[in-house]
């Protein structure tokens, strides 16, 4: 099971890059849009679906099917993201970077529901994040959302920040010094 | 401003500034409550002719009124071009106005005719005063007496102002300026640029002499302290209107309260009015709630100005006494008479939107927080206007504020002054970023002598190809929407 | 005729031996014409030379084999990849630094190629690699940047060209200026920029066209058009409204550029300039970036709301930027939250939102972090001047003009520092 994305995202490139007469194989390019969509680098996936060859996509409905994912992310139509995902029966290695791809999206809609509603209806939260309604319940509960009396309504509560992270007193004094003596001379 | 300045052949040359164009616009005003004949007998010379003239293009209800007493009045001059542009505009107004009934009913006694004979008798008058002028003129340069060929020049001057010819007019009054002995002369030739300058709505000029006058040496010493304070206060007046019709408001009001009203004696320009309307807007536009106390309110002289003018004290004192809803509808009411006035109504305007923004602001300076509601009631407008009022006035900064549009509260913003400076420092440093290593770079471009020279065929402006046209490129690189 | 062509090898080989690689540049700047009249032979030629010994002697010969001679038919271009990428693989850095025109020339043939037979991507490693070797350092602007920003383009794969993009040029190749026209370098530039418009990196694209626009110009150039339409584009989705050019902007290009791109004016003024003028959006190919001014002006508004609501209903938010209505309000502001334009609270019981300021308060170790690493970058900076500034002090020329006979000398003394300081 691969996990590091970025590295292997690092070598699909390179094989895409030195492929004999410019065109790589069509496994390359699905794990490449992939990965691109993982990382939410949806510039990049649209130039790569563009300048897949013709006759690959449409001889390998799996790049198309991925590509299909990129189109609700670039219109971020989450709800749309998660039909698309639950649409096909992917295979491997794909089917492993798809499922990271879909918890990173519901992630980040968590987050962005923490972060930009003071109430919202619990049908809203269950679209954004693609889940059913116990599981939707569920991640609210672990997160300490409120369910407002009505039984319709949550109260969602900004993610917290993560750790800040920490530089030895040591290092910053050094940079500090060599500041104030940028700053003397 | 003036549609008679196409009628007159020697006006073309003279620029106007920008800004007395484009706010031409055609308005009329349909019930002023204007006394034409007082208002009238306040100007002489050009100052009458243009001001009745700028009421007749106005005002429809005192366009044949303002246009008989402009032919009158002209028929006392030289003005021979300006007597036909007028008589033209007359059977305009009458043929416009649809009723031949009271083209009849009037026409019979009352509506002048052309005078075709007083066109030519004056015509011929004319030339012959301008070769006695000349005449004389080059006499005095041969016997080359100074003092002589100065006035010489001032008479042309004054007979080509009589004419109509502003121009030749400004020419004359400047070339006297060689022949000057005195301090005073320098003022007086000052004094007749500025007049004629202001005619041909010369701001710049106006200005310019100006300063020449007030800068002579011996100004302070001009014999009689009562004629060198009329001289001055001509200076400021001129100057006022320069300023505000260069959009200057501020500077306009200075100058214009620093008029003395015992010495206000300027016809040819404005009437001691005028100098109360004009500095008195200019004032409340521009000034703080100090300034215009100390400046506007307790004025000994200005406040002389002001009696002159009562509606126009009561809303000066409104608006101190933060009486904001009395002092805007006071506004409103005087609206319709200063549109009739030349020079301030394309200023109306915008003046006026100071004033009420200056009232905003000051309104809601003490508060931390306030019920737009109640702020809607004080001055005449609905919550929803107001709303969009306010918006225009916290973008441009004017208020530090924020609205809560739910509860229809205004809160005063309360600055980070710590988080602010981080934010301009960091952005700072961004931008001294950017431009030092954009100038790192140019220095390397000047290095290796790169710019864009003619030789070569692909980087000329003229070249069929053009290698940046993004011909040999796919336009697709930009489609953000590829769905 | 042989004979010539043998004398070519031999000198080749001779002064590669001995190590006079000056000599051997100058000579190679003659031979143009004996290899271009041998082309037949010139495949014998290469055997007869070492990429890595013979540098200078095989780039020459390359270029002449490659190059198609007025006048005659089609070059056999069969092994021209593997050839040249065989050559930049192994020919000596040192040796062919001395030659870089030479060395720029055969990259812009290769280019050529790849986009006359459609594989824009072979081209781009390599050319990576060409870059590299011809170097001196990395914040060194070569001729061959645009072949690779325009491969790039072509092949729609941005991304190799962004670590040369990112790297802010301090110094130009020799190939790039003089007498030779500016065109590689306006293109870098232009093509840069596009490549940044299109990974939404608007800052850096705004950035590239503005140096474009205000290169030294006696006249203007198309690329200086092109990209100039592209800078009010950029300028608007970033900015809201048109930045002005700096001061030193040619002339010339301040005359010509505006009533040439009235229709982009335009835009600042009305919202149907977009629908007026589609057809020359279109044909400029900007339509794209157009668009994108159109939604950056939704967000604008939106970001002026912040500045003046507390609270606002989504219905009233909608009302004031003319969306269609609440739903769509609320998907605008939630897109801004989450791309950090904006910070606002929406409350779907009741509709309203609550906009609030930055919650960046400046006192977590991130902002220090930030802070530190802005700092350094300018520190970096002012030290990179100082050195320049320095090297202008001990410029001979300088000093003699700065301290020699002032009154003669003023002019062209203060029209070269202007030259070298003025931004």
């Amino acid at each position: 099971m691969i996990t590091n994305f970025d590295k292997l995202c690092g070598e699909l490139e390179k094989q895409e890059l030195e492929a004999p007469n410019g065109v790589a194989l069509p496994s390359t390019y699905a794990q490449l849009l992939a990965i691109y969509l993982y990382q939410n680098d949806l510039c990049n996936a649209k130039f790569l679906w563009k300048r897949i060859p013709q006759n690959i996509t449409s001889s390998n409905p799996e790049i198309a099917a991925i590509w299909a994912i990129g189109q609700k992310l670039w219109k971020k139509d989450l709800a749309g993201t998660y039909q698309t995902i639950a649409a096909y029966t992917w295979t491997e290695p794909i089917a492993n970077i798809i499922k990271a791809l879909e918890e990173k999206v519901r992630e980040r809609a968590f987050n962005l529901i923490g972060r930009s509603y003071s109430f919202i209806s619990l049908d809203t939260v269950i679209s954004m994040t693609g889940l059913n309604k116990e599981a939707a319940l569920h991640v609210c509960k672990e997160r300490k959302w409120e369910l407002d009396e009505d039984g319709t309504t949550i109260k969602p509560v900004p993610p917290v920040q993560p750790a800040p992270l920490h530089t030895s007193s040591e290092d910053q004094l050094f940079k500090l010094t060599e500041f104030v003596s940028f700053l003397e001379n | 401003m003036f549609e008679m300045n196409a009628a007159e052949p020697m006006q073309v040359d003279v620029p106007l500034e920008d800004n007395e164009n484009n706010e031409t616009e055609c308005y009329v005003v349909e019930n002023p409550t204007l006394d034409l004949e007082t208002y009238a007998a306040s100007y002489t010379g050009f100052a009458k002719l243009y001001r009745l003239m700028f009421v007749a293009d106005h005002c429809p209800s005192l366009r044949l009124e303002a246009l008989k007493m402009a032919i009158s009045y002209v028929m006392t001059t030289y003005n021979v071009s300006l007597y036909q542009t007028l008589h033209k505009k007359l059977s305009e107004a009458i043929a416009s106005a649809g009723l031949p009934d009271v083209a009849v009913q009037m026409g019979s006694q009352d509506i002048p005719v052309l005078d075709t004979m007083w066109v030519e008798s004056k015509t011929k008058k004319a030339a012959i005063k301008l070769e006695k002028l000349d005449t004389d003129l080059k006499n005095y340069k041969t016997n080359s007496i100074k003092e002589s060929i100065r006035r010489g020049h001032d008479d042309l001057g004054d007979h080509y102002l009589d004419c109509g010819d502003l121009t030749s007019a400004l020419k004359c009054y400047s070339r006297a300026r060689d022949y000057c002995t005195s301090g005073k002369h320098i003022i007086m030739m000052c004094l007749n640029v500025v007049k004629v300058s202001v005619y041909l709505h010369n701001w710049a000029h106006v200005l310019n002499y100006v300063s020449k006058a007030v800068g002579t040496p011996d100004f302070n010493e001009v014999p009689g302290k009562d004629s060198n304070q009329s001289i001055l206060t001509r200076l400021k007046c001129a100057a006022g209107l320069a300023e505000l019709a260069t959009k200057k408001y501020k500077s306009a009001a200075k100058h214009f309260l620093a008029a003395s009203i015992d010495h206000c004696d300027y016809p040819e320009l404005l009437s001691s009015n005028n100098v109360a309307v004009y500095g008195g807007l200019c004032a409340l536009a521009t000034f703080d709630r100090s300034e215009l106390q100390k400046q506007v309110i307790v004025s000994s002289s200005f406040k002389l100005f002001l009696e002159l003018e009562p509606q126009l004290r009561d809303i000066i004192f409104k608006f101190y006494e933060s009486k904001y809803a009395s002092c805007l509808r006071l506004l409103d009411e005087i609206k319709d008479n200063l549109l009739l006035d030349m020079y301030l109504a394309p200023h109306l305007n915008s003046l006026y939107m100071q004033i009420r923004n200056r009232a905003l602001i000051q309104y809601f300076s003490p508060y931390l927080s306030a019920d737009m509601r109640l702020m809607a009631a004080a001055f005449n407008r609905t919550v929803n206007a107001l709303e969009d009022e306010l918006m225009q006035l916290i973008l441009d900064g004017q208020i530090q504020a924020r609205i809560d549009s739910h509860n229809k509260i205004l809160y005063a913003k309360d600055v980070d002054q710590r988080s602010t400076t981080f934010e301009r420092s960091l952005a700072m440093g961004k931008e001294y970023q950017r431009r030092t290593s954009m100038l790192i770079l140019r220095a390397a471009m000047l290095k290796n002598q790169i710019h864009v020279k003619n030789v070569g065929r692909e980087t000329g402006p003229q070249s069929g190809e053009a290698p940046g046209s993004s011909t040999s490129l796919t336009p697709r690189s930009f489609d953000p929407v590829p769905l | 005729m042989a004979s010539s062509l043998e004398q070519f090898v031999n000198n080749v080989r001779t002064s590669s031996a001995s190590g006079h690689f000056r000599e051997l540049v100058e000579m190679i700047g003659k031979s143009d014409e004996v290899l271009q009249r041998n082309s037949a032979h010139l495949s014998t030629v290469l055997e007869t030379l070492d990429i890595q010994q013979h540098s200078l002697g095989v780039l020459a010969v390359l270029i002449a084999k490659y190059s198609v001679p007025q006048g005659t038919t089609e070059v056999d271009k069969t092994n021209m990849y593997q050839k040249i990428h065989e050559f930049i693989t192994n020919c000596n850095g040192e040796q062919v630094r001395l030659a870089p025109d030479l060395y720029a020339e055969l990259c812009h043939q290769l280019t050529e190629h790849l986009i006359e037979i459609k594989q824009p991507i072979r081209g781009i490693e390599l050319l990576k690699k060409a870059i590299k070797k011809i170097q001196l350092f990395d914040s060194q602007l070569t001729s061959i940047h645009s072949d690779l920003c325009q491969l790039c383009l072509l092949s729609k794969c941005m991304k190799p060209a962004l670590e040369f993009l990112d790297t802010d040029v301090t110094g130009i190749g020799s190939e790039l200026g003089g007498t030779n026209d500016s065109k590689h370098f306006l293109l870098y530039y232009y093509y840069g920029g596009m490549i940044y418009a299109a990974m939404k990196n608007y800052d850096r694209a705004l950035y590239f066209f503005e140096v474009v626009v205000t290169v030294p110009a006696m006249v203007v150039s198309h690329i200086m058009l092109e990209a100039y339409k592209k800078y009010i584009l950029t300028s608007f989705i970033l900015h809201g409204k048109i930045l002005p050019l700096p001061k030193y902007t040619s002339q010339v290009v301040c005359r010509f550029l505006k009533p040439l791109s009235v229709a982009y004016h335009e835009l600042a003024t009305s919202q149907h300039a977009a629908i007026k003028h589609r057809e020359t959006f279109v044909r400029d190919k900007n339509m794209g970036l157009v668009n994108q001014v159109l939604n950056s002006m939704y967000k604008k508004n939106i970001q002026r709301l912040t500045k003046t609501f507390l609270t606002l209903s989504l219905s009233d938010v909608a009302s004031r930027v003319q969306l269609s209505g609440p739903a769509q309000a609320e998907s605008y502001i939630l897109n801004m939250i989450e791309e950090g334009e904006i910070y606002a609270m929406i409350n779907q019981k009741d509709g309203m939102v609550v906009f609030l300021d930055s919650p960046e308060k400046y006192a977590s170790p991130e902002t220090l972090c930030v802070l530190e690493q802005q700092m350094a970058a300018c520190t970096k900076l002012h030290q990179y001047i100082q050195e320049m500034d320095e090297q202008i002090q001990v410029n001979p020329q300088y000093v003699k003009k700065s301290a020699g006979s002032h009154d003669e000398d003023m002019p062209a003394t203060s029209q070269n520092s202007k030259n070298t300081y003025s931004m």
